[in-house]
Formats: structure tokens, C-alpha cells, sequence
């Protein structure tokens, strides 16, 4: 029907670029529509008798008419770009991954694609355009047919095969690629910037989708998210992904090796197809812990390998060590000190200035620790792994001091708090020194900002999902007893928030809220501030069994340490069969060291340990490197060494889990929204395997490889004629009715 | 001892206890006639003296031995921890009983003459709540077997299980400022007239407490001396000044090691 009324099919449309091909200038088509139009109005003007409205709707007709007749005088035509036949090739890939062997219902999703590869439309491209054929899974390799395939990929990157075809095709006349795919990318390499830089080779990108799009019996565990350290005794928040499709309810088991740690049931909504929860747990014992999470199976699931995985959690044998320094004795002083006392995780090492002349130290490892007062020497402070700074004015600390504290943060990667006091944020003027440069929010310098008043703390939307502030598993239960905490001793008013902060918790003065508990990320650190100094109240306040003000405590301490970077540690990923490792050496003021030997020892799921040499990175200084193979999924750990010469600088260790091969299994569900973004982003457009008719007439308007320019008149189209016609009789229809000439 | 000003005050509270408890708590009727009726300004430290109800029913308020040396004693000593310290502290003191709401607020106690008081169950079951929680309880100028006995009953109703100890020298409650190594007797002012340094049968000085499972110093008695004289006489010509000296350090000590502990 669209042909029939417009002459040509609807991509010539879509592709083609409008032109008028008459050689009349177009400002004489603009001034005959506009002479028409005045004579058509003056001539309709003599017969005022008809009426307004009835003038009005016999002048819209004829001048519709006018504008149509010259529009076809001169002579509407179509532009068409399209691919030369004989001229271009079309590259052909086919998935050859793992989750192509899925079968779904008699046929696997490879049969599907055989059967699509071979359909009319397929038949027909090759008649125009030399068809070059590709086999892709990790890589892209060229192929003859697809008669013989390689044995099934364990892994797909798509965008990664798809570059190198196309890397490949600049040197040929590629006029667009077709992929047959079930879009399981999996590789981490179809991110923005692979988008941007296929899109920008211009080849249209034809995505041809097979496998179930909704697998309703298949419940998959799409994702587990955990921190990488925490401290013994930490409650441990993990974020699940569930991938599902429809409602119900999904058990979710943690163990740490054999030993079961949690549980929770996920509510599934019908109308969702990814569901996020949290599940909260602890650990005791030191270690790299090797966490399983696993999906109780659904009724008829076929493939369970999808239900689990497996993260590892290091729990360090050390306590952290946080610096305390506080310019007055105080109750919060105290009763922090309490609540950390027993926490074997935690070393509270404090310097409390009890008399204009003298120190008082606690928790310090040596009689010399702290002798000075605040260390005069990064290597000295950044042995610590965090900072706190009470009731002390800024200007107790050199400008030599507040340096290091700055550098304590964005260098050495710790995290900073500060306290309310009178002599603390704001009033103590550290809003004008350096280190109120990387502080979460303003600090007022217009007078006093303490307030030795009552006020009611409220935990904010984010604080309630905060590990930190986790009274309770339960989310109402959570919010109960922060809501029933007796009020704080005092508070102290803040500034705006810096854009990248974000308020756990607030304090509610009157009507209003204002942040009490803020953070945010600086350099390779975090700062803080809790602008109050009362939360003793909270243990003064309530029986001596409620354990609230001991657990906010332990939590925000080990919430400040938890991140802090060791001053040599390796990272390790997984990249198919291989575990890329990066070591990062520091020396005692937490400058990159250079000049050093890294090596380290990799134990493996399977085979014997093997020893590498890290090599330096050429853009990172203090940054190692190196590739270690492993075909076997499991546990991976790593004993790493620093040496100069002879000299061993330090040593560290690492463990991971290392997926190789399972990737392909996360994949039961067609990605046809991945497979529609790269056929969008390329110009190309994405397919049912059961509907080709029309591929090979929209690959024909490619703008890639060799083409020809054809001009389509449009001005004898039928609908045009049609239109006309239409016009008349309406206006014939509407005189005869009106009885008017 | 009793000044003429405490001796006014109590005539004050006795006659308007017997009217005004039911109406407000009783620290707040104490504060305003100790101290009263403008706002009092809130500091981080206050000292909180413990008033407490005497032996044989005798109520708060009536003989009022918990309001001995009152209000010099804490005046003069607050001087000194201002002078000497860094705490920021309140310029005049606060009365808190065992069963006011605002007990809790006030984590540091001084309670003076104990050899009278008397704790029933619910405020010996109070201050038990109170010192388990983080609360810090000194006890002083009481003298003897007889007081010491009278004390204890009420004490054992508090912690029946704690024992009562005595502080050992290595005590960080000896060395939190001052390193208090010498161990004398601190008199009382009737003492010192008497040219004695003890009252009773009390010759020899005791600095005893009771510890937390963390072995932390919740109680600290100074038996068979009398600190709050020495605070309360520091303008006194002829009171030592040497006592008064030692027992401001001790004061202070005790105070720091509250706020540290």
C-alpha cells in the first residue's frame, strides 16, 4: 500500500534526502503561492455574503490546493544514497559462545541462527554483495561457512569481536555487518566509549537476535557486590541482583566456604525483571573468607549454574589504628573510648590535651608514641589509619600540621573526621584553613555554630542502607530504634554541603533538619564530619543492656578504616583465562616508590604455584603489572614481595575468585536491548531471526563502502493526485451544500 | 562543716520541700534555691553534688548533710580546674538526687558525709543502673568503723556482688595529671583545730573504690578524710595550705580520670 501511494519503499524515505529537482528558483515558487493566495482572499472577499466561516473554509481548501499544485510544478524528488551491487561486502558474524548451545524447545539458539543464516533474505545479499563470513566468541575469526564451527567460546565480547572486523574492513568495502548473536556480552568491553568508537567507523551494524527474550522458570543471581576488607565483627551489608521474569519469592543462602552464614528471601515483582536486595552478615574469623551466594532453584529451572557465585572477603588479622585528638576533656571523649574498648578490630590511639601544658595518651602502642604531641612527620601520622580531630582550634596545628592532615586524606588514602565542639569546626576556624578545603561541607565563620542544646538525631535514606548505621536487619525495626534515641547533648551548624557529599544522618532543630553526619570522597581518602559531641547522652541515657551507642560507634569506626589503603597491595581481575595483577608500592610517606623489584608467588585453582615478575607501569609511577594464566575457576591468591637489591621492602598477600568459563551461563535470556543499542548507535536496526524480508533493502541505503546516487521523482506519486482530488471534491461537496458558486 | 550561708539555704529548702516536691523534680526546685531561678549556662562538666536522704527516714532537705561545705567547696575547686585544666566546667555547681530524670546528665557525682546517708532498693538499684552505664560516684569525708559500716550497708544495696578495693598506686586514677605517689591524709578543719589529722577512730586514710568488669574505677571513697574541708577552707589562714594543694589534685585526678575512662 505504501509503495503503491508513494511510488518507493519506505527506507528510501527514511534514507533518501529531499530536493526539488525543478531549476526554477524556489523564492518564485514562494512568491507564486503568495500572488495565488492574494487573489484567491481578494476574489473570496466580493462574496462576504457567504459568511465568515464558510469564506474561511472554501479559502483554507483552495489555498491547500494552490500550495499543492505548485509544490508538484516544481518537481519533489528523493535523493537516494545506496550501496553499488557487485561492488561491497557485507561482513556476516556468527556467535559461536557457550549459551548458543541453550536449547529452547526443539532447537538450540545455534540451530536458530543456522536457520536464519540460511533464509531467503541471507540468499538474496549474497547475490548483490560478496558475503564475508566471521565466528566470534572472545575473538573474531574469518570463516569460509558455517558448516564447520569452532568448539563453543566461554566467553563474549562482542564489542571486541566487532571492533576488529570492523578494524579490519577499513581497508575493504564494507557496506555493513550483520551479527547473529543472543547479545550474552560478557566481557566488559561494550562500555560508552566502545559504542562511540564503533558508531564512529560508520558501518551500520545489523543485529539479528536469537534465543528466549523472558525465561519465566530461570532465576538468575546477576550480581553480588560485598566489600573487599572488613574488620571481624563488622556487619556485612552484600547487594544481590536477582534476574527474573515474573513474581515470587527467591531464598537467598551466604555461606563462608561450608559454613552457613545468612539468609533472606527475596520478593520478586511482577513487574520488574531485575530485583535488588541486601543481605547482612558478619564475619569472625581473619582471613581471605570465600563467600558463596546461592539462589534456591525454582521448580522446572534447567539451569542452575546461574544461581550462584562466589566473592572473597579479606577479614585482616590486625586492628586499625585510629588517632584521636582532642583539645579538652569530654564526655564523648570517654564514652567513645568505651564503646571502642572491647572492639579487637579497632585501636583507638588518643591524645587528649587535659591542661594548658599536658597530655594524656591512651591506647599508644610505645612509651615514645604521641610523646610531642601530634606528629611532626607524615611518616609518623600516616602510620595511622584514620583521623580524629575533636575540640581543637585549627590554629593548635602548624601550617606544616594541617598540610599533612590534608595530605593524610587525598595522599595517604585515610579517612578524616572531625567533631563538633567550641573550638571545633566552624568556631575553631578550620573553614579558612587548608584542611576545610577537602571537609564535606562549608563550615560558618559568623559567629558561634556549637550549641549546648538538645536535639533529636533522624537518620537520613541513605544512612538507613548505610552498613555504618545498621541497627537492626530489619528496615522498620532500624528505623524504630534510631527514632527512639534520647536526644543529643548538642550539635553544631554547618554550611552547605559539598557537591559530592552526602548526609547520613541529621539533626532536627525545630521544624527543620540540618546534616549531622556527612562524608565524602577526597583524593585517595574520605573526610567527615559528625557535628555533635553529644552522643554520649545515647549511653548515658538508656539501660545498660542497649547496646546502640556502643554499636554506632564500632560501626563508624570501622566504617572510617574499612577503605584505607595498605602502603603495598596487590589488586588482581579476571580476564577470561587470565588474572591480571596490579601491585601498588608506597613508601612510608605514601609517595609512589620507583626503582624496586615486585614478584609475586600465584597459587591457582589447579596446577603448581607459579612465580612472576611484576613489571612498572610506563604511565603509573609506583604501579606493577603482570598476566598470570589460569584456566581453572576458583579460588586465586597471591603472595606478593617488594625488594631493592637484596633489601625486602614489604610484603603482602591477596585473594580472589577467579570465573573462568562460568560467564556463559549468566546468559539464558536473549540481551535484545544490548543488541538494539548497537544497531541504533551504528545506523542498522535489530531483527527477529523469523523476520528478514526486509534486511537486504535497508542494508542496500548503507552510506559505508562504494555507492551510487539515483534521483526518484516524487512528483507524480499517486497520493499526491489522490490529495488533489480530495481537495476539489471537498470544496464542491461544501459550495453544493452550502448552495453557493 | 556548715557556713552561715549553707545553714540559710537549708532553712530555705526545708520549709519549701515540704510544699514543692510534687511539683517539679526536685533538682529543679534544689537548682533554683542553690543557685537561683535565672538559666544556669550548660558547660561540658558540672560538679554534680548527689543529694541523698539521711539515716532513720530523715528526708532530703532536712538536715541536709548532703549540702556539707556548700557552696565554697565547689566554688573554690572549680577555680582550680579552670585555672588548671582545660575542661570547660560550669562556674557554679548542680544538685541531682538518685531519682530525678536529670540524673543521667550528669555523669560525674560527689557525695559528701555518706557515713549518714542511706540508699533504699529502687535508689540503690538507680545508682547501680547509673555507674553501670558510664556514671562516675565520689565519696567523701566520712570517718570511722561506725560510718564506714553505715556507708557500706547502703553501698552492698548498690553492688552486693562488687567488692570494695583498695585503689593500688598504679592506678591511672594516681596519674591521670598529677602523679600522686605520696599518700597523706587530707583533715577535716575541726581536725586540724583539734591539731590531729584524723576524726573518730578513723587514723588511717583509705582511698578505696569499686571496679567495672573492664576494671574501670566506678566509685572513689576518700575514707577518714575530708576533701571538701580542704577545697572549702583554701581562703582559710589557718588551714594547711599543703592539704588544700594535695586535695585539688586529687579532686582533679578523680575528674579527668572520669572523663577518660
Amino acid at each position: 500500500m505504501f509503495e503503491w501511494l508513494f511510488k518507493y519503499p519506505r527506507d528510501e524515505f527514511t534514507h533518501g534526502e529531499f530536493v526539488f529537482a525543478s531549476t526554477w528558483p524556489q523564492w518564485v515558487l514562494v512568491a507564486a503561492f503568495l500572488a495565488g493566495a492574494v487573489a484567491i482572499v481578494s476574489f473570496l472577499l466580493r462574496r462576504r455574503e457567504m459568511g465568515g466561516l464558510k469564506l474561511a473554509a472554501i479559502g483554507a481548501l483552495q489555498l491547500a490546493m494552490l500550495a499543492l499544485a505548485l509544490f508538484i510544478l516544481w518537481e519533489p524528488s528523493l535523493v537516494v544514497r545506496s550501496l553499488k551491487a557487485g561492488e561491497n561486502a557485507i561482513a556476516v558474524m556468527l556467535d559461536t559462545s557457550e549459551s548458543m548451545g541453550f536449547t529452547e524447545g526443539e532447537q538450540t539458539r545455534m540451530q536458530q541462527a543456522q536457520a536464519a543464516l540460511g533464509s531467503d533474505a541471507l540468499g538474496r545479499l549474497g547475490k548483490d554483495y560478496a558475503l564475508r563470513r566471521f565466528v566470534f566468541a572472545r575473538d573474531a575469526s574469518a570463516t569460509e561457512d558455517y558448516s564447520t564451527l569452532p568448539a563453543p567460546g566461554t566467553e563474549t565480547a562482542l564489542a571486541g569481536s566487532l571492533l576488529q572486523v570492523l578494524r579490519q574492513a577499513r581497508t575493504s568495502a564494507v557496506g555493513a555487518v550483520v551479527i547473529v548473536s543472543d547479545g550474552g556480552e560478557n566481557a566488559g568491553t561494550l562500555d560508552q566509549e566502545q559504542l562511540a568508537e564503533i558508531a564512529s567507523l560508520g558501518v551500520p551494524v545489523h543485529t539479528i537476535g536469537v534465543g528466549r527474550e523472558k525465561v519465566p522458570e530461570d532465576l538468575e543471581l546477576q550480581e553480588v557486590l560485598a566489600p573487599e576488607r572488613t574488620l571481624p565483627g563488622t556487619t556485612l551489608s552484600a547487594r544481590v541482583t536477582v534476574r527474573h521474569d515474573g513474581a515470587g519469592v527467591a531464598r537467598l543462602k551466604v555461606y563462608d566456604g561450608d559454613k552457613f552464614l545468612a539468609s533472606r528471601e527475596i520478593t520478586l515483582p511482577a513487574d520488574g525483571t531485575v530485583t535488588t536486595a541486601f543481605v547482612d552478615f558478619g564475619l569472625q574469623e581473619p582471613g581471605f573468607r570465600d563467600l558463596n551466594f546461592s539462589l534456591d532453584g525454582k521448580e522446572g529451572e534447567a539451569e542452575l549454574r546461574n544461581n550462584a557465585r562466589a566473592t572473597v572477603v579479606e577479614v585482616p588479622q590486625e586492628p586499625s589504628r585510629i588517632l584521636y585528638v582532642e583539645g579538652e576533656p569530654r564526655w564523648e571523649y570517654k564514652f567513645m573510648r568505651r564503646a571502642l574498648d572491647d572492639d579487637a578490630s579497632v585501636r583507638l590511639v588518643s591524645l587528649l590535651r587535659v591542661s594548658p601544658n599536658g597530655f594524656y595518651r591512651q591506647g599508644i602502642d610505645a612509651p615514645q608514641e604521641l610523646q610531642k604531641g601530634f606528629p611532626t612527620d607524615a611518616k609518623e601520622l600516616f602510620k595511622y589509619d584514620a583521623l580524629v580531630i575533636g575540640n581543637v582550634q585549627a590554629a593548635w596545628f602548624t601550617p606544616e600540621q594541617q598540610q599533612m592532615i590534608a595530605d593524610f586524606v587525598s595522599e595517604r588514602g585515610g579517612s578524616l573526621m572531625m567533631l563538633a565542639g567550641s573550638s571545633g569546626l566552624g568556631d575553631g576556624g578550620w573553614g579558612k584553613s587548608i584542611v576545610g578545603e577537602l571537609l564535606p561541607a562549608q563550615l560558618p565563620a559568623d559567629g558561634p555554630s556549637f550549641r549546648r542544646e538538645r536535639a533529636a538525631v533522624v537518620v537520613t535514606a541513605r544512612g538507613s542502607r548505610s552498613p555504618m548505621l545498621r541497627l537492626s536487619d530489619d528496615d522498620a525495626e532500624n528505623a524504630r530504634l534510631w527514632g527512639s534515641l534520647p536526644e543529643l547533648a548538642d550539635y553544631q551548624t554547618l554550611g552547605a554541603l559539598k557537591p559530592a557529599a552526602n548526609s547520613l544522618l541529621n539533626v532536627k532543630i525545630g521544624d527543620r533538619q540540618q546534616p549531622l553526619l556527612v562524608t565524602q570522597l577526597y583524593g585517595r581518602g574520605r573526610s567527615w564530619i559528625l557535628a555533635t559531641g553529644g552522643t554520649w547522652r545515647w549511653q548515658m541515657g538508656l539501660p545498660v543492656a542497649d547496646q546502640r551507642h556502643e554499636a554506632f560507634w564500632r560501626q563508624l569506626a570501622r566504617g572510617l578504616v574499612a577503605d584505607t589503603p595498605e602502603r603495598f597491595q596487590v589488586t588482581a581481575r579476571s580476564q577470561g583465562d587470565t588474572v591480571l595483577l596490579r601491585a601498588e608500592l608506597r613508601d612510608e610517606a605514601f609517595k609512589p616508590q620507583q626503582g624496586v623489584t615486585v614478584t609475586a608467588v600465584a597459587t591457582r585453582q589447579a596446577g603448581e604455584p607459579l612465580t612472576v615478575d611484576l613489571r612498572p607501569s610506563a604511565d603509573q609511577p609506583g604501579v606493577f603489572e603482570a598476566e598470570v594464566p589460569a584456566a581453572e575457576s576458583g579460588l586465586f591468591s597471591v603472595e606478593a614481595l617488594a625488594r631493592r637489591g637484596d633489601q625486602t621492602l614489604a610484603t603482602t598477600r591477596m585473594a580472589m575468585r577467579h570465573e573462568s568459563g562460568r560467564a556463559e551461563y549468566f546468559s539464558v535470556r536473549q540481551n535484545r536491548p544490548l543488541l538494539e543499542q548497537l544497531a541504533q548507535a551504528t545506523g542498522g536496526r535489530y531483527w527477529t531471526a523469523d523476520q528478514l524480508d526486509g534486511l537486504p533493502e535497508a542494508i542496500r541505503y548503507s552510506a559505508a563502502g562504494v555507492t551510487q546516487q539515483e534521483i526518484r521523482a516524487l512528483w507524480n506519486m499517486p497520493a499526491l493526485f489522490l490529495v488533489l482530488l480530495l481537495l476539489k471534491a471537498g470544496e464542491w461537496l461544501l459550495r453544493r451544500r452550502w448552495s453557493v458558486v | 562543716m556548715f557556713t552561715r550561708r549553707g545553714i540559710r539555704v537549708l532553712g530555705m529548702l526545708t520549709g519549701v520541700a515540704a510544699v514543692g516536691l510534687c511539683a517539679a523534680s526536685w533538682s529543679q526546685q534544689a537548682q533554683e534555691f542553690l543557685y537561683g531561678s535565672g538559666p544556669l549556662k550548660p558547660s561540658e562538666f558540672h560538679f554534680t553534688r548527689l543529694a541523698y536522704q539521711g539515716r532513720n527516714g530523715v528526708g532530703i532537705g532536712r538536715r541536709g548533710r548532703w549540702l556539707t561545705d556548700w557552696p565554697e567547696a565547689e566554688e573554690h575547686l572549680l577555680g582550680g580546674v579552670h585555672r588548671l585544666t582545660r575542661i570547660d566546667a560550669g562556674e557554679q555547681g548542680r544538685a541531682v538526687s538518685l531519682m530525678d530524670d536529670e540524673l543521667f546528665d550528669y555523669p560525674w557525682l560527689y557525695a559528701v558525709e555518706v557515713g549518714y546517708w542511706y540508699l533504699d532498693e529502687t535508689e540503690a538499684a538507680r545508682m547501680r543502673d547509673y555507674l553501670l552505664r558510664g556514671g562516675f560516684l565520689i565519696v567523701d569525708d566520712f570517718h570511722g568503723s561506725r560510718e564506714w559500716a553505715s556507708f557500706v550497708d547502703s553501698m552492698q544495696r548498690v553492688f552486693p556482688d562488687r567488692p570494695i578495693v583498695e585503689i593500688p598506686q598504679a592506678d591511672p586514677v594516681m596519674h591521670v595529671l598529677y602523679d600522686l605517689n605520696e599518700r597523706v591524709q587530707i583533715p577535716g578543719l575541726g581536725a586540724v583545730m583539734s591539731g590531729v589529722t584524723y576524726e573518730r577512730d578513723g587514723t588511717v586514710p583509705h582511698w578505696r573504690g569499686i571496679y567495672d568488669d573492664q576494671g574501670r574505677l566506678m566509685v572513689v571513697m576518700d575514707f577518714n578524710m575530708d576533701l571538701g574541708d580542704a577545697w572549702e577552707h583554701a581562703d582559710t589562714p589557718y588551714y594547711p595550705e599543703k592539704y588544700t594543694a594535695l586535695a585539688y589534685r586529687y579532686a582533679i585526678n578523680y575528674i579527668l580520670y572520669s572523663m577518660t575512662h
